[in-house]
């Protein structure tokens, strides 16, 4: 099949058809728009991915026009913020055309979903996407009865792989050009919910037929993951291969490849290129010194941290597009529960370990206030983001695999016990888990590079400007030793209560900015394990980077952010103080 | 019987669902056929097969829904 992508450019001008993208939750939506767009949208197989609304441009064989994906939801009905986005936009955008994507392996909710939205006085058109799974499935769907049926065009898609998306795009521009005229206009909508439901079974009885086939492999595998015999030590088995690959992969490139060109190669050429320029000094010592930004701003960022985000990377999206996540979150239920949390919310959490932002953004999947601030707190306070992680497997790993461990304990803990707190302190309860679990894939290889590859890149440019930018500071407050003024004040609390040298404070300084900074300056320090450990500790429970907080504040407003940014606060020294207190004292005992 | 009661592996028929939206939404209706793909210790979720898709539900859900065996 030949891809339409090349014909597909992004323009920026927003003339021409508007067409809303709309549909249940995990049937392609985002797959579909960012083939029809080129757009990099972070499609993942569970529900709720699109959280807000992304607007992208078209230009189809010259014609111009805008796409809007609307999120992904089950009904019309507004009993989360995703669905009162979607409503709030099928009424206020004046679209041209409608474009509804239906999960051809799951037909009759999403028929459900498309008598609804046929309510609008607005043209639609059916993609009826996963039909290549439907296929595997035994599922054989008459698309000509169909379009009978439903009055509409109904378009076979499979959107991984760029079928049928050319179809759509013409019979949308066909659509918008003939004149409006009432045959668009479905009569006889059922009026009740279960005249739908009863008119949806009738419509299946016509196109659709089932055939009896023996479940594929994927769909055993599926099933299985769901039995807690099987299922746990499956879980086990898949956190012990991302473990695998993360610090494995990482620590090969970053030892095999990327330090011997830093070391053999980039600091002899930079050192003597600006040793050329520069006479040793002050400037000298800020640009190639020891906290030189040539030298500490070129490897923390991409030598010490990008390695472990890249393999990170592979690792989580390979598990969103497999389908698992949501399988893992069934099996924690129980645990999350106790948290004032659900199996669903497993999902936020888990992207929170690679990072926060989209991870508070993820909770707006969710319907309960109460659970949205539990998700966003847990994340801000203990759960690091991959560039962290890759900061402590640089400072950690080295010197012990079970001090790494440790930390990640703390992180565990950290997550239930604030999660039980915030659950006794906050008032309601945590929506009960009703949650719709995917099929299992295979990967699409494609999909899966293109999305490793984007958040890749978003670290490198979103995340290494302000590490380089934090370690520029870093090392002018180093060369100007101007650090002992502000160091008097807070000396007693680093030196005294957190047993850590008063150069530590460098690193709190620059945890503002990002977490891993609050780690990184601590490979330079030469500490004993115990400072080691307190200093990691600290800096995982320390405050979230600057881009969290402000998104913090964008979804929770200025009080919550500052009372879950102060509480990290709190939280990091009290809990490292006393670490650091308990581990002397019991050590003195023996 | 409630489907939290009812035995895993087997079929059932829907009788009575409480009144929450998102369970018709999800298909989760009067006089469908589900089957019980497993039950999480400890008060867990129950997971149903519903047609080729599967859908987790909080016990205390669960035993809010009347089924009978089909």
């Amino acid at each position: 099949m030949q891809s339409c992508h090349k014909e597909v450019k992004i323009e920026d001008s927003p003339e021409g058809i508007k067409i809303l993208l709309v549909g249940n939750p995990n049937v392609g939506k985002s797959v579909v728009f960012s083939k029809l767009t080129g757009l990099n949208v972070i499609a993942s197989n569970y529900s709720g991915t699109t959280v807000s609304y992304t607007k992208g441009t078209i230009n189809f064989d010259g014609k111009k026009g805008t796409i809007i994906d609307v999120p992904g939801v089950y009904s019309l009905e507004t009993t989360s913020p995703a669905e009162e986005v979607a409503v709030k936009m099928l009424d206020e955008e004046n679209a041209d055309v409608i474009i509804c994507v239906l999960d051809a392996t799951n037909l009759e909710r999403n028929l459900n979903f498309a008598l609804q939205i046929q309510k609008y006085d607005v043209p639609i058109i059916f993609a009826l996407n996963l039909a290549d799974v439907a296929e595997q499935q035994g599922i054989t769907i008459d698309v000509r009865k169909l379009e009978e049926e439903i009055q509409a065009p109904v378009i076979k898609t499979v959107a991984i792989r760029n079928i049928g998306l050319k179809q759509l795009l013409n019979k949308a521009y066909e659509v918008f050009n003939t004149e409006k005229n009432n045959d668009n206009i479905v009569k006889n909508l059922p009026r009740s919910e279960d005249d739908r439901w009863k008119k949806v079974g009738e419509i299946l009885k016509r196109v659709q037929k089932l055939e009896l086939h023996h479940p594929t492999f994927m769909e055993k595998l599926g099933d299985a993951m769901l039995k807690p015999l099987i299922g746990i030590p499956i879980a086990l088995i898949v956190t012990v291969i991302m473990i695998g690959i993360v610090v494995g992969g990482g620590k090969g490139i970053r030892a095999g490849l990327l330090l011997p060109l830093l070391n053999n190669y980039y600091v002899p050429f930079i050192t003597s290129l600006v040793s050329m320029f520069v006479t040793e000094g002050l400037i000298y010592n800020i640009l190639v010194g020891d906290f030189g930004v040539l030298i500490l701003g070129i490897e923390w960022p991409f030598a010490l941290v990008l390695p472990y985000v890249f393999f990170f990377y592979i690792a989580l999206s390979f598990l969103e597009d497999s389908g698992y996540l949501p399988r893992f979150g069934v099996l924690i239920d129980t645990v999350l529960r106790k948290a004032g949390m659900q199996g669903g919310n497993a999902i936020p959490i888990m992207m929170g370990y690679g990072c926060a932002v989209p991870a508070v953004l993820g909770t707006r999947a969710a319907t309960t206030k109460k659970e949205r601030i539990i998700i966003a707190t847990v994340v801000s306070i203990a759960v690091p983001c991959t560039a962290q992680t890759g900061a402590f497997i640089a400072l950690l790993g080295a010197h012990s695999a079970w001090m790494l461990a440790t930390v990640y304990l703390f992180s565990f803990a950290g997550i239930l016990l604030s999660g039980l707190f915030l659950n006794k302190i906050l008032p309601g309860k945590a929506e009960p888990m009703l949650l719709e679990i995917p099929n299992l894939l295979v990967p699409d290889r494609k999909t899966l590079f293109k999305k490793i590859i984007m958040r890749t890149r978003s670290f490198i440019l979103e995340g290494a400007t302000p590490m380089i930018l934090g370690v520029l500071f870093a090392g002018l407050v180093v060369e100007t030793n101007s650090l002992k003024h502000v160091a008097i004040y807070i000396e007693p609390l680093i030196v005294d209560w957190l047993g850590l040298p008063r150069e530590a404070t460098i690193g709190l300084i620059l945890g503002v900015i990002r977490r891993e900074l609050a780690v990184l300056p601590l490979l330079e320090m030469n500490l004993t394990s115990l400072q080691l450990l307190v200093g990691s500790v600290v800096a995982l429970f320390y405050l979230p980077c600057l881009a969290v907080m402000g998104v913090l504040i964008r979804e929770f407003r200025l009080k919550v952010a500052l009372l879950i940014g102060g509480s990290t606060f709190v939280i990091a020294f009290v809990v490292g103080g006393l670490l650091n207190h308990s581990v002397k004292i019991f050590s003195g005992l023996f | 019987m409630t489907m939290y009661g009812h035995s895993e592996r087997k079929s059932c028929i829907i009788k009575r669902i409480p009144k929450i939206a998102l369970l018709k939404s999800l298909g989760i209706r009067e006089g469908m056929s589900v089957s019980i793909v497993s039950k999480q210790p400890m008060g867990g979720p129950v997971v149903v097969k519903l047609g080729k898709r599967n859908i987790a539900i909080a016990r205390n859900i669960a035993e809010q829904i009347q089924v009978e065996g089909a």
